[in-house]
């Protein structure tokens, strides 16, 4: 019987002001909204992505365009045969995911049939299909940075603001019409790996190494590192927090000047990225430098500089190695199977895809509407530059169509951050899943993106969770480490993490990438074999358990923990508070 | 009766057994050795006592009477028998079978088939194995695999008559007399022959599949080996080396050394081979070179071919084989794995996500 999770508070009130209007968006199967009553029988899990929580305008945006347009319209054109895609549901401001399951047999092999002429047909053309949708989107992506929007009309925002969340649900449906078919293609493959004996630990390897868009950042980000170094700076960045560097940087004078002019430079090339996934409410780079310059802090803690050539030729080589190895053991007939396969994902890499595409879309696609959103409120006397992104989409257009910004819709905006604050502070205390729980998933996001697998849908539904020391999750990156566990909500927080020490988190995306040349292993809550931790963790050779559903709750900041990237387990050797009590020991053990 | 030995049918020789008659005269273990001594399989000298032989020993010693007065109880009780009246019934049959003298002709039979194997074998009162081997048995049911005696290292003719009516007695053990109980089959309906063989000196032993045991998979041949004879493997005392070679171009895919701390080894003093503690220095060490592992995969793969349908075999390695030889095949049987489902011959991506992705069930290794 499947267990069910009572939505129980959640399906109260939403935002102050909402109405079910504001999310009167087209959609292709299902529409999001606040969690409603009968929506426990349906299946709910938290989606890691909007750790921080959504403002009103990112949450309706993202759940409409991303979602219910995006994973939704995907699912029908590839089509998944037993899936029509993602819906979700809000929580406070927290995510809820849930696939919508096609349940009518005649459908379902129909649809079955159409897979069968549209996978092959994308295999064959994939590169051409993604080529065609990033080009397209870059050349929308310098339509906006060929505006200055200081001086576009105030009477043409409005325009600006609509064509940009076009531009995002745009970006949305290439995503996911390249990410299904990947991931059926990427899943099919491991299967067919798992059941030819193949070490299932290895499968990632086998498609590791490609340079992505994400990792050339990385290396630029890291030669300003070494400019910092060679400039005489490092003592400058030990001394200061990040959010304070420019400053700090700024009364050093001499040669950080002229770093911070090439620090300027290079912010106009890499800077357009948040650090978050899609979402409206968060800073780039540019606007905000304190990841920027935390990252080069990390950097610069590290006594040698790394070697990225040697990090690329050593993933390759255990790429060449674990083909090897997977090949000898599989008879000549299974060989032509795999050959075939790993050519096939190989041409269509998800891994590589799942790094690159972050940089041309994820972590930029909604910086035109952000900044629109900024100028306006600009325009409008608004308290905060941010003031916008409390507003509904219909509140906006009529705002940005001369609506005067005042009174109630100002009030409402002070009540939503206090909103967003109060559910931001909740986070930790979300259930990992709502609703009716069923024993395993079939939706290749969930699967692979998500990490939802039979064993972390059992741990999340542990009434205990909390007092679990054993925890087991994918096995995504090899090693064994024991720490200090640093259990983060978001990336904001990366600056807690000292080097040895273990990150735990719900997930990890690109901004966490430098983090991991410092931690000793990484845990998360969710992400599968592709995850973004679990490549990363695989390629900086930090032992990685991803999916094990409830790191997060199970692990208190500060234990002592063991980490097994190689069998997918972590153990809680010692809570923090034991450790205090053991501090005050006069035999000063730790 | 004169007196004088002739051919009475009492005995057949696994060289010398007429096609299509092997079984029927010999049981299935020793008649199938037949066949493949005829497929020209190496297989060891020896020959069987018929079931013609037993039938005549119950009949003329008066055991049919006996047994059947014995079982009658049990078969009466419509609620079937308890356990311990099946294992005293068990009891009382086999002691007959003990102690119940064969005839002084087949006495003189067998002694001269075992005289004349001692010959074959240049050797003075050979060891060999006395093998049951029931009609029935290792057919496609193979319920009874397993079930009957066998009896390594016996030497010398008295040894070898009675460990040949120990094996007519193993017709009557509690599990094969309680399965048939249940199935409703009368022991007159699967009379036992008794294959009196050469045992051969065995360095290393095993058994051999023509398709994987477990998943069935048709691709690989799967063999399972350890030092001295083979009954440590088949009785499951010994944690065997366990290989996979691919079919198609004999490479050996997996080789995985066992710690195997149980030997099946021959005891001079007792006469006849029992399990021992493995010697420190040979536990771990690798039992089978690549040659070897070639000799048993051509040996099962001929086999498999000779019956058209997979097998598994039990083979030996003797202390004399030289790098080229053959590997001698002491038992053979259809293999009991269900066929898998057609193996994919390449990659296609429709089909493998409809297996592992859309099946309801999860990604196989999640």
């Amino acid at each position: 019987m499947a267990n069910v999770v009572p939505l129980g508070e959640y399906t109260g009130d939403w935002y102050p002001g909402y109405k079910p209007e504001h999310f009167d968006f087209p959609y292709v199967v299902d529409a999001p909204s606040p969690f409603k009553p009968g929506d426990e029988d349906a299946f709910w899990f938290l989606d890691f992505h909007w750790s921080r929580g959504l403002t009103p305008l990112a949450a309706t945006l993202w759940s409409a365009d991303g979602y219910c347009a995006g994973t939704q319209g995907a699912s029908e054109s590839l089509p998944l045969p037993p899936g029509r895609g993602v819906t979700c549901r809000f929580a406070g401001t927290h995510l809820y995911g849930s696939p919508i399951p096609e349940t009518d047999p005649r459908e379902i092999a129909a649809r079955a049939n159409r897979l069968g002429t549209n996978l092959p047909h994308f295999l064959q053309n994939y590169r051409s299909i993604w080529e065609a949708g990033r080009d397209e989107l870059e050349a929308t992506w310098d339509y906006f940075r060929g505006i200055d929007l200081a001086t576009v009309p105030t009477a043409e925002l409005g325009t600006l603001i609509r064509q940009a969340r076009r531009y995002h649900k745009r970006a949305m449906e290439i995503h996911f019409n390249v990410m299904y078919p990947m991931l059926v293609n990427f899943l099919g493959f491991y299967g067919s790996c798992a059941e030819m004996g193949i070490d299932t630990g290895l499968v990632g390897k086998f498609l590791q190494g490609e340079d992505t868009k994400i990792m050339e950042l990385d290396r630029e980000l890291y030669a300003l590192a070494v400019k910092a170094r060679q400039a005489g700076l490092s003592q400058v960045f030990a001394d200061n927090e990040p959010g304070r560097m420019r400053e700090a940087l700024s009364a050093h004078g001499g040669s950080a000047s002229q770093w911070l002019t090439d620090f300027d430079d290079w912010l106009q090339v890499w800077g357009h990225r948040t650090d978050a996934t899609c979402d409206v409410g968060v800073p780039s780079w540019i606007e905000d430098n304190t990841n920027a310059f935390g990252n080069i802090k990390t950097f610069l803690m590290k006594e040698t500089d790394h070697d990225f050539e040697a990090a690329a030729r050593n993933a390759l080589d255990e790429r060449d190695a674990a083909i090897d190895a997977a090949r000898s053991g599989l008879t000549r007939e299974e060989q032509a199977v795999f050959d075939g396969g790993l050519a096939a994902n190989q041409a269509a890499n998800f891994p590589w895809w799942q790094d690159d595409h972050n940089y041309y879309i994820d972590l930029k696609v909604m910086l035109p509407l952000r900044q629109a959103c900024q100028e306006l409120a600009d325009r409008v006397g608004a308290d905060r530059r941010d003031d916008m992104l409390y507003l509904f989409w219909p509140e906006l257009l009529d705002v940005a169509a001369g609506k005067p910004y005042g009174g109630e819709l100002r009030s409402l905006v002070t009540d939503r951050r206090q909103y967003f604050d109060h559910w931001h502070t909740r986070r930790s205390e979300m259930p990992k899943v709502l609703g009716t729980v069923p024993d395993s998933v079939e939706d290749p996001v969930l699967i692979e993106i998500f990490g939802i697998n039979p064993g972390s849908l059992r741990a999340v539904q542990n009434p205990d969770a909390a007092n679990e020391t054993t925890l087991t999750g994918v096995a995504a990156a090899r090693g064994i480490a024991t720490g200090v566990a640093r259990v983060l909500q978001s990336s904001d927080e990366l600056h807690r993490v000292a080097p040895g020490e273990i990150l735990v988190c719900e997930s990890t995306s690109p901004n966490w990438t430098p983090a991991f040349g410092k931690i000793a292993a990484a845990v998360c809550d969710g992400g599968g074999m592709l995850s973004h931790a679990a490549i990363v963790g695989r390629e900086y050779g930090v032992p990685t358990v991803t999916a094990v559903g409830i790191a997060t709750v199970a692990i208190g900041d500060g234990d002592k923990i063991e980490v097994d990237g190689t069998n997918g387990r972590v153990t809680i050797l010692k809570r923090a508070a034991e450790l205090a009590g053991a501090g005050q020991d006069t035999t000063g053990q730790p | 009766m004169t007196g004088v030995v002739v051919d009475s049918g009492s005995v057949v020789w696994v060289d010398a057994a007429e096609p299509g008659e092997a079984v029927a005269a010999a049981g299935s273990k020793i008649g199938r050795l037949a066949d493949l001594h005829r497929a020209g399989v190496e297989v060891p000298q020896g020959f069987a006592v018929t079931v013609d032989a037993y039938r005549r020993h119950c009949a003329d010693a008066g055991l049919d009477p006996r047994i059947d007065a014995i079982l009658a109880p049990l078969a009466a009780d419509p609620a079937g028998p308890s356990e311990a009246e099946v294992g005293t019934a068990s009891a009382a049959i086999r002691e007959l079978f003990v102690t119940t003298p064969m005839s002084d002709a087949l006495v003189a039979e067998i002694t001269e088939a075992y005289e004349e194997l001692c010959v074959r074998c240049v050797d003075v009162n050979v060891p060999t194995a006395v093998r049951s081997s029931a009609t029935g048995e290792d057919a496609a049911d193979a319920s009874f695999a397993g079930i009957f005696d066998t009896y390594l290292g016996v030497s010398g003719a008295p040894r070898v008559l009675d460990a040949v009516r120990a094996c007519w007695g193993s017709l009557f053990t509690a599990r094969a007399l309680a399965y048939r109980l249940r199935k409703g089959i009368s022991h007159h309906d699967m009379p036992i022959a008794v294959g009196v063989i050469e045992l051969i000196h065995a360095r290393a032993s095993g058994v051999a599949f023509s398709v994987h045991p477990v998943t069935g998979k048709p691709d690989r041949v799967v063999i399972e080996t350890s030092w001295g004879w083979g009954e440590a493997i088949v009785q499951g005392v010994v944690d065997p080396d366990h290989i996979e070679v691919g079919k198609t171009d004999g490479r050996v895919l997996r080789y995985d050394v066992a710690h195997k701390a149980i030997v099946s080894a021959f005891d001079f003093a007792d006469g006849r081979v029992t399990e021992v503690e493995m010697p420190a220095r040979l536990a771990d060490r690798r039992v089978l070179d690549d040659e070897q592992i070639g000799a048993v995969v051509e040996a099962v793969s001929a086999i498999e071919r000779h019956y058209g349908y997979p097998v598994d075999v039990e083979w030996v390695i003797s202390r004399h084989r030289r790098a080229g030889d053959g590997i001698c095949i002491v038992q053979s049987r259809p293999v009991t794995v269900t066929a898998q489902e057609q193996a994919p011959v390449a990659y296609d991506p429709v089909a493998l996500a409809q297996k592992y992705v859309f099946s309801g069930k999860p990604v196989p290794g999640r």
